[in-house]
Protein backbone atom coordinates (compact mmCIF):
# COMPACT_ATOMS: atom_id res chain seq x y z
CA UNK A 1 0.00 0.00 0.00
CA UNK A 2 1.21 3.45 -0.90
CA UNK A 3 1.40 6.23 1.70
CA UNK A 4 -0.89 8.43 -0.33
CA UNK A 5 -3.61 5.82 -0.28
CA UNK A 6 -2.95 4.97 3.35
CA UNK A 7 -3.43 8.58 4.48
CA UNK A 8 -6.89 8.67 2.98
CA UNK A 9 -7.85 5.51 4.80
CA UNK A 10 -6.56 6.51 8.23
CA UNK A 11 -9.85 8.16 9.20
CA UNK A 12 -12.13 5.24 8.37
CA UNK A 13 -9.47 2.98 9.91
CA UNK A 14 -9.55 4.74 13.25
CA UNK A 15 -13.35 4.96 13.03
CA UNK A 16 -13.54 1.23 12.47
CA UNK A 17 -15.32 1.68 9.17
CA UNK A 18 -12.94 -0.24 6.89
CA UNK A 19 -13.72 -3.63 5.39
CA UNK A 20 -11.55 -6.40 6.85
CA UNK A 21 -9.23 -6.80 3.89
CA UNK A 22 -8.39 -3.11 3.63
CA UNK A 23 -8.09 -2.95 7.34
CA UNK A 24 -5.44 -5.64 7.42
CA UNK A 25 -3.53 -4.08 4.54
CA UNK A 26 -3.55 -0.67 6.18
CA UNK A 27 -2.57 -2.11 9.52
CA UNK A 28 0.47 -3.75 7.94
CA UNK A 29 1.41 -0.51 6.26
CA UNK A 30 1.12 1.55 9.46
CA UNK A 31 3.31 -0.95 11.31
CA UNK A 32 6.07 -0.67 8.76
CA UNK A 33 5.90 2.95 7.55
CA UNK A 34 7.97 5.58 9.39
CA UNK A 35 5.62 8.36 8.33
CA UNK A 36 2.18 6.82 8.34
CA UNK A 37 2.76 5.18 11.74
CA UNK A 38 3.21 8.48 13.64
CA UNK A 39 0.41 9.96 11.55
CA UNK A 40 -1.99 7.27 12.74
CA UNK A 41 -0.83 7.78 16.32
CA UNK A 42 -1.38 11.53 16.11
CA UNK A 43 -4.89 10.93 14.87
CA UNK A 44 -5.62 8.57 17.75
CA UNK A 45 -4.17 11.10 20.16
CA UNK A 46 -6.43 13.85 18.84
CA UNK A 47 -9.47 11.62 19.21
CA UNK A 48 -8.51 10.67 22.76
CA UNK A 49 -7.93 14.34 23.62
CA UNK A 50 -11.35 15.28 22.27
CA UNK A 51 -13.01 12.59 24.36
CA UNK A 52 -11.12 13.66 27.47
CA UNK A 53 -11.13 17.42 27.28
CA UNK A 54 -14.21 18.46 25.37
CA UNK A 55 -17.34 18.98 27.43
CA UNK A 56 -20.35 16.79 26.81
CA UNK A 57 -23.28 19.16 26.96
CA UNK A 58 -26.41 17.85 28.62
CA UNK A 59 -29.95 19.10 28.37
CA UNK A 60 -30.77 21.22 31.43
CA UNK A 61 -33.56 19.89 33.65
CA UNK A 62 -35.61 23.02 33.01
CA UNK A 63 -35.60 22.26 29.28
CA UNK A 64 -36.60 18.68 29.90
CA UNK A 65 -39.63 19.65 31.97
CA UNK A 66 -40.49 22.44 29.55
CA UNK A 67 -40.63 19.96 26.70
CA UNK A 68 -42.72 17.54 28.74
CA UNK A 69 -45.26 20.24 29.41
CA UNK A 70 -45.23 21.26 25.73
CA UNK A 71 -45.91 17.67 24.78
CA UNK A 72 -48.80 17.39 27.18
CA UNK A 73 -50.32 20.44 25.62
CA UNK A 74 -49.55 19.36 22.07
CA UNK A 75 -51.09 15.94 22.72
CA UNK A 76 -54.23 17.62 24.00
CA UNK A 77 -54.68 19.94 21.08
CA UNK A 78 -52.94 18.17 18.23
CA UNK A 79 -56.00 17.28 16.18
CA UNK A 80 -57.32 20.82 16.31
CA UNK A 81 -53.82 22.15 15.68
CA UNK A 82 -53.64 20.23 12.43
CA UNK A 83 -56.71 22.05 11.22
CA UNK A 84 -55.37 25.53 11.97
CA UNK A 85 -54.82 27.38 8.71
CA UNK A 86 -51.28 28.19 7.73
CA UNK A 87 -51.78 31.92 7.55
CA UNK A 88 -52.05 32.00 11.33
CA UNK A 89 -48.37 31.24 11.50
CA UNK A 90 -47.64 34.37 9.53
CA UNK A 91 -50.11 36.41 11.47
CA UNK A 92 -48.29 35.40 14.63
CA UNK A 93 -45.30 37.59 13.96
CA UNK A 94 -46.51 40.09 16.48
CA UNK A 95 -48.73 39.21 19.34
CA UNK A 96 -50.80 40.57 22.15
CA UNK A 97 -51.96 38.54 25.04
CA UNK A 98 -54.71 39.05 27.54
CA UNK A 99 -55.37 36.79 30.43
CA UNK A 100 -58.41 36.61 32.63
CA UNK A 101 -58.27 35.40 36.21
CA UNK A 102 -60.81 34.65 38.94
CA UNK A 103 -61.79 32.22 41.70
CA UNK A 104 -59.74 30.69 44.46
CA UNK A 105 -57.30 28.59 42.47
CA UNK A 106 -55.01 31.35 41.35
CA UNK A 107 -54.70 33.52 44.41
CA UNK A 108 -52.51 36.29 43.20
CA UNK A 109 -51.78 37.74 46.57
CA UNK A 110 -48.26 38.95 46.14
CA UNK A 111 -45.95 40.55 43.66
CA UNK A 112 -43.91 37.39 43.36
CA UNK A 113 -46.74 35.12 42.22
CA UNK A 114 -47.81 37.83 39.86
CA UNK A 115 -44.38 37.99 38.28
CA UNK A 116 -44.27 34.24 38.04
CA UNK A 117 -47.58 34.02 36.25
CA UNK A 118 -46.69 36.98 34.06
CA UNK A 119 -43.51 35.24 32.99
CA UNK A 120 -45.42 32.06 32.37
CA UNK A 121 -47.93 33.87 30.19
CA UNK A 122 -45.19 35.48 28.14
CA UNK A 123 -43.41 32.15 27.86
CA UNK A 124 -46.63 30.53 26.80
CA UNK A 125 -47.00 32.98 23.99
CA UNK A 126 -43.46 32.64 22.79
CA UNK A 127 -43.99 28.90 22.90
CA UNK A 128 -47.21 29.07 20.94
CA UNK A 129 -45.30 30.90 18.23
CA UNK A 130 -42.33 28.58 18.36
CA UNK A 131 -44.53 25.55 18.16
CA UNK A 132 -46.50 27.08 15.34
CA UNK A 133 -49.49 26.48 17.54
CA UNK A 134 -51.54 29.61 17.72
CA UNK A 135 -54.98 28.08 17.89
CA UNK A 136 -56.53 24.72 18.71
CA UNK A 137 -59.85 25.84 17.33
CA UNK A 138 -59.73 28.33 14.50
CA UNK A 139 -62.93 30.24 14.10
CA UNK A 140 -64.11 33.81 14.00
CA UNK A 141 -67.45 32.72 15.41
CA UNK A 142 -67.72 33.20 19.16
CA UNK A 143 -70.46 30.54 19.20
CA UNK A 144 -67.89 28.05 17.96
CA UNK A 145 -64.98 29.12 20.11
CA UNK A 146 -66.73 29.42 23.46
CA UNK A 147 -68.31 25.93 23.47
CA UNK A 148 -65.04 24.39 22.34
CA UNK A 149 -63.58 25.12 25.76
CA UNK A 150 -66.51 23.46 27.60
CA UNK A 151 -65.23 20.54 29.64
CA UNK A 152 -61.65 21.30 28.75
CA UNK A 153 -61.01 24.04 31.26
CA UNK A 154 -62.05 25.05 34.75
CA UNK A 155 -63.44 28.37 33.60
CA UNK A 156 -65.59 29.27 30.69
CA UNK A 157 -63.99 32.17 28.85
CA UNK A 158 -66.26 34.99 27.73
CA UNK A 159 -67.11 34.60 24.06
CA UNK A 160 -66.67 38.02 22.58
CA UNK A 161 -65.89 39.08 19.07
CA UNK A 162 -64.43 42.55 18.86
CA UNK A 163 -64.38 42.73 15.05
CA UNK A 164 -66.49 45.88 15.08
CA UNK A 165 -63.91 47.54 17.30
CA UNK A 166 -61.09 46.40 15.01
CA UNK A 167 -60.07 43.27 16.91
CA UNK A 168 -61.59 40.23 15.15
CA UNK A 169 -61.61 36.87 16.93
CA UNK A 170 -59.20 34.37 15.36
CA UNK A 171 -59.81 31.32 17.51
CA UNK A 172 -59.03 29.64 20.81
CA UNK A 173 -56.20 27.68 22.30
CA UNK A 174 -55.55 25.60 25.38
CA UNK A 175 -52.39 26.45 27.31
CA UNK A 176 -50.81 25.00 30.38
CA UNK A 177 -50.35 27.70 33.03
CA UNK A 178 -49.18 26.71 36.49
CA UNK A 179 -49.88 23.13 35.60
CA UNK A 180 -53.52 23.72 34.65
CA UNK A 181 -55.27 23.88 31.31
CA UNK A 182 -56.11 27.50 30.68
CA UNK A 183 -58.13 28.82 27.74
CA UNK A 184 -56.61 31.46 25.53
CA UNK A 185 -58.70 33.50 23.13
CA UNK A 186 -56.87 34.69 20.06
CA UNK A 187 -57.63 38.04 18.47
CA UNK A 188 -56.18 40.07 15.68
CA UNK A 189 -55.28 43.74 15.93
CA UNK A 190 -54.42 44.87 12.43
CA UNK A 191 -51.40 42.76 11.53
CA UNK A 192 -50.92 41.86 15.19
CA UNK A 193 -52.19 38.79 16.96
CA UNK A 194 -53.91 39.01 20.33
CA UNK A 195 -54.15 36.12 22.77
CA UNK A 196 -56.55 36.15 25.72
CA UNK A 197 -55.90 33.80 28.63
CA UNK A 198 -58.71 32.94 31.02
CA UNK A 199 -57.63 31.85 34.48
CA UNK A 200 -59.89 30.99 37.35
CA UNK A 201 -58.96 33.21 40.28
CA UNK A 202 -59.99 35.86 42.75
CA UNK A 203 -60.60 39.27 41.23
CA UNK A 204 -57.54 41.36 41.51
CA UNK A 205 -57.65 45.06 40.84
CA UNK A 206 -54.39 45.82 39.14
CA UNK A 207 -54.30 47.87 36.01
CA UNK A 208 -50.74 48.91 35.77
CA UNK A 209 -48.84 48.04 32.63
CA UNK A 210 -45.43 46.47 33.10
CA UNK A 211 -42.97 45.70 30.35
CA UNK A 212 -40.88 42.59 30.43
CA UNK A 213 -38.69 41.07 27.74
CA UNK A 214 -40.22 43.35 25.14
CA UNK A 215 -43.81 42.44 25.96
CA UNK A 216 -46.19 44.61 27.89
CA UNK A 217 -48.21 42.90 30.56
CA UNK A 218 -51.48 44.36 31.84
CA UNK A 219 -53.89 43.07 34.38
CA UNK A 220 -57.39 44.18 35.26
CA UNK A 221 -60.59 42.62 36.52
CA UNK A 222 -64.18 42.54 35.36
CA UNK A 223 -67.16 40.86 36.94
CA UNK A 224 -65.68 38.05 39.00
CA UNK A 225 -62.84 37.61 36.56
CA UNK A 226 -59.38 39.11 36.58
CA UNK A 227 -57.84 39.93 33.21
CA UNK A 228 -54.21 39.70 32.15
CA UNK A 229 -52.78 41.17 28.99
CA UNK A 230 -49.41 40.74 27.29
CA UNK A 231 -48.53 42.68 24.19
CA UNK A 232 -45.76 44.01 22.01
CA UNK A 233 -48.20 46.18 20.11
CA UNK A 234 -48.25 49.93 20.67
CA UNK A 235 -49.42 51.21 24.06
CA UNK A 236 -52.25 53.03 22.34
CA UNK A 237 -53.55 50.00 20.50
CA UNK A 238 -53.14 47.89 23.59
CA UNK A 239 -55.15 50.30 25.65
CA UNK A 240 -57.92 50.41 23.03
CA UNK A 241 -58.10 46.64 23.05
CA UNK A 242 -58.37 46.54 26.82
CA UNK A 243 -61.18 49.08 26.76
CA UNK A 244 -63.04 47.21 24.03
CA UNK A 245 -62.62 43.90 25.83
CA UNK A 246 -63.73 45.36 29.19
CA UNK A 247 -66.75 46.96 27.62
CA UNK A 248 -67.80 43.79 25.78
CA UNK A 249 -67.41 41.65 28.89
CA UNK A 250 -69.25 44.13 31.07
CA UNK A 251 -66.10 45.00 32.98
CA UNK B 1 -60.76 8.46 21.15
CA UNK B 2 -58.41 10.65 19.18
CA UNK B 3 -57.45 12.18 22.48
CA UNK B 4 -56.65 8.77 23.90
CA UNK B 5 -54.38 7.90 20.99
CA UNK B 6 -52.66 11.26 21.42
CA UNK B 7 -51.91 10.22 24.98
CA UNK B 8 -50.54 6.93 23.80
CA UNK B 9 -48.43 8.76 21.23
CA UNK B 10 -47.04 10.99 23.95
CA UNK B 11 -46.13 8.09 26.18
CA UNK B 12 -44.40 6.31 23.29
CA UNK B 13 -42.56 9.50 22.40
CA UNK B 14 -41.44 9.72 26.01
CA UNK B 15 -40.00 6.20 25.89
CA UNK B 16 -38.50 6.26 22.41
CA UNK B 17 -37.36 9.83 21.80
CA UNK B 18 -36.84 11.57 25.13
CA UNK B 19 -33.84 9.39 26.14
CA UNK B 20 -31.92 11.15 23.35
CA UNK B 21 -32.56 14.64 24.64
CA UNK B 22 -28.97 15.05 25.86
CA UNK B 23 -27.64 14.18 22.41
CA UNK B 24 -30.16 16.58 20.85
CA UNK B 25 -29.08 19.35 23.17
CA UNK B 26 -25.37 18.66 22.59
CA UNK B 27 -25.78 18.91 18.82
CA UNK B 28 -27.83 22.12 19.09
CA UNK B 29 -25.32 23.54 21.57
CA UNK B 30 -22.37 22.84 19.27
CA UNK B 31 -24.12 24.23 16.23
CA UNK B 32 -25.52 27.35 17.91
CA UNK B 33 -22.56 27.80 20.30
CA UNK B 34 -24.91 29.21 22.92
CA UNK B 35 -26.83 27.62 25.82
CA UNK B 36 -30.05 29.63 25.63
CA UNK B 37 -30.30 29.29 21.86
CA UNK B 38 -29.63 25.56 22.07
CA UNK B 39 -32.51 25.20 24.52
CA UNK B 40 -34.87 27.13 22.23
CA UNK B 41 -33.81 25.05 19.25
CA UNK B 42 -34.25 21.74 21.05
CA UNK B 43 -37.64 22.80 22.35
CA UNK B 44 -38.78 23.69 18.86
CA UNK B 45 -37.25 20.51 17.41
CA UNK B 46 -38.96 18.28 19.98
CA UNK B 47 -42.34 19.75 19.17
CA UNK B 48 -41.67 19.18 15.51
CA UNK B 49 -40.52 15.65 16.24
CA UNK B 50 -43.69 15.04 18.21
CA UNK B 51 -45.81 16.34 15.39
CA UNK B 52 -44.00 14.13 12.89
CA UNK B 53 -43.82 11.20 15.27
CA UNK B 54 -46.36 9.31 13.17
CA UNK B 55 -43.75 9.16 10.41
CA UNK B 56 -41.16 7.58 12.70
CA UNK B 57 -40.77 3.88 11.99
CA UNK B 58 -38.92 1.59 14.30
CA UNK B 59 -35.27 2.23 13.84
CA UNK B 60 -32.58 4.50 15.13
CA UNK B 61 -34.52 7.04 17.21
CA UNK B 62 -31.35 8.93 18.07
CA UNK B 63 -30.53 9.62 14.41
CA UNK B 64 -34.16 10.39 13.70
CA UNK B 65 -34.26 13.04 16.43
CA UNK B 66 -30.81 14.44 15.60
CA UNK B 67 -31.86 14.85 11.99
CA UNK B 68 -34.80 17.02 13.06
CA UNK B 69 -32.64 18.94 15.55
CA UNK B 70 -30.05 19.63 12.88
CA UNK B 71 -32.65 20.91 10.42
CA UNK B 72 -34.27 23.04 13.11
CA UNK B 73 -30.84 24.39 14.01
CA UNK B 74 -30.06 25.56 10.53
CA UNK B 75 -33.43 27.13 9.94
CA UNK B 76 -33.12 28.82 13.34
CA UNK B 77 -29.68 30.14 12.43
CA UNK B 78 -30.98 31.34 9.08
CA UNK B 79 -33.71 33.27 10.85
CA UNK B 80 -31.63 34.66 13.68
CA UNK B 81 -28.01 34.74 12.57
CA UNK B 82 -28.00 34.62 8.78
CA UNK B 83 -24.43 35.87 8.55
CA UNK B 84 -23.21 32.74 10.31
CA UNK B 85 -24.33 30.45 7.53
CA UNK B 86 -21.17 30.16 5.50
CA UNK B 87 -20.98 27.52 2.79
CA UNK B 88 -17.97 25.28 3.18
CA UNK B 89 -16.64 26.39 -0.20
CA UNK B 90 -16.61 30.02 0.93
CA UNK B 91 -14.78 29.12 4.09
CA UNK B 92 -12.27 27.05 2.16
CA UNK B 93 -11.88 29.96 -0.24
CA UNK B 94 -11.20 32.40 2.56
CA UNK B 95 -8.47 30.40 4.14
CA UNK B 96 -7.01 29.19 0.87
CA UNK B 97 -7.34 25.90 -0.95
CA UNK B 98 -3.95 24.62 0.12
CA UNK B 99 -3.62 22.90 3.45
CA UNK B 100 -4.57 25.00 6.43
CA UNK B 101 -1.71 26.11 8.61
CA UNK B 102 -1.86 26.80 12.31
CA UNK B 103 -1.58 30.45 11.41
CA UNK B 104 -4.85 30.33 9.50
CA UNK B 105 -6.60 28.76 12.42
CA UNK B 106 -5.07 31.41 14.63
CA UNK B 107 -6.49 34.14 12.45
CA UNK B 108 -9.89 32.54 12.61
CA UNK B 109 -9.82 32.45 16.35
CA UNK B 110 -8.14 35.80 16.83
CA UNK B 111 -7.06 34.72 20.23
CA UNK B 112 -3.92 32.73 20.68
CA UNK B 113 -4.87 31.36 24.08
CA UNK B 114 -8.03 29.82 22.61
CA UNK B 115 -5.84 27.54 20.57
CA UNK B 116 -4.97 25.72 23.73
CA UNK B 117 -8.51 24.55 24.06
CA UNK B 118 -9.79 21.81 21.86
CA UNK B 119 -13.41 22.81 22.40
CA UNK B 120 -12.63 26.29 21.10
CA UNK B 121 -10.93 24.79 18.08
CA UNK B 122 -14.04 22.75 17.37
CA UNK B 123 -16.25 25.80 17.83
CA UNK B 124 -14.11 27.67 15.32
CA UNK B 125 -14.69 25.05 12.63
CA UNK B 126 -17.24 25.95 9.97
CA UNK B 127 -20.57 24.25 10.67
CA UNK B 128 -20.29 21.56 7.94
CA UNK B 129 -17.01 20.35 9.49
CA UNK B 130 -18.08 20.99 13.07
CA UNK B 131 -21.21 18.87 12.77
CA UNK B 132 -19.42 15.78 11.47
CA UNK B 133 -16.85 15.99 14.27
CA UNK B 134 -19.55 16.40 16.92
CA UNK B 135 -21.67 13.59 15.50
CA UNK B 136 -18.70 11.24 15.27
CA UNK B 137 -16.54 12.02 18.29
CA UNK B 138 -19.01 13.31 20.85
CA UNK B 139 -22.28 11.64 19.89
CA UNK B 140 -20.51 8.49 18.66
CA UNK B 141 -22.49 7.95 15.48
CA UNK B 142 -21.08 5.71 12.75
CA UNK B 143 -20.65 6.93 9.19
CA UNK B 144 -23.97 5.62 8.02
CA UNK B 145 -25.84 7.40 10.81
CA UNK B 146 -23.90 10.64 10.24
CA UNK B 147 -24.72 10.45 6.54
CA UNK B 148 -28.37 10.02 7.46
CA UNK B 149 -28.47 12.85 10.02
CA UNK B 150 -26.51 15.35 7.91
CA UNK B 151 -28.08 14.20 4.64
CA UNK B 152 -24.72 13.56 2.99
CA UNK B 153 -23.19 10.73 0.96
CA UNK B 154 -20.93 8.53 3.11
CA UNK B 155 -17.94 9.58 1.01
CA UNK B 156 -18.56 13.20 1.92
CA UNK B 157 -18.87 12.31 5.59
CA UNK B 158 -15.48 10.64 5.34
CA UNK B 159 -13.78 13.52 3.54
CA UNK B 160 -15.28 16.13 5.87
CA UNK B 161 -14.17 14.19 8.91
CA UNK B 162 -10.70 13.99 7.43
CA UNK B 163 -10.71 17.71 6.73
CA UNK B 164 -12.04 18.61 10.17
CA UNK B 165 -9.45 16.48 11.91
CA UNK B 166 -6.64 17.95 9.84
CA UNK B 167 -7.65 21.46 10.85
CA UNK B 168 -8.03 20.47 14.50
CA UNK B 169 -4.70 18.69 14.52
CA UNK B 170 -2.90 21.65 13.04
CA UNK B 171 -4.30 23.87 15.77
CA UNK B 172 -3.86 21.33 18.51
CA UNK B 173 -0.41 19.95 17.72
CA UNK B 174 0.96 23.50 17.45
CA UNK B 175 -0.69 24.75 20.61
CA UNK B 176 2.59 25.18 22.44
CA UNK B 177 4.36 26.80 19.54
CA UNK B 178 4.99 30.51 19.81
CA UNK B 179 4.19 30.80 23.50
Amino acid sequence: MKCEEARLLLDPYTDDELPATERTALHDHIESCAECGPEAEALERLRADIRQSVPMYRAPESLRSQIRSDLRRAAGGASAMARAPGWLAYAASILLAVAVGSGGTFLLTGQRQENAIGDELIDSHLRSLLADHLTDVASSDKHTVKPWFAGRTEVSPPGVDLAAQGFPLVGGRLDLIQGRPVPALVYRAGKHIINVFVLPGRPNELSEAVTRRGYTLRHWSGGDLGYWAVSDASADEFSKFEQAFRKATGG
Amino acid sequence: MAWLSERRKRSRFETVVMPHLDAAYALARWLSRNDADAADIVQEACLRAFRYFDTYRDGDAKSWLLKIVRRTCYSWLERNRPTEIVPLETWEGEIGQESVTAGDTETLLQNRSDLRRLDRLIEALPAPLREVIVLRELLELDYRAIADVANLPIGTVMSRLHRARSVLRQGWDDKDVGQ
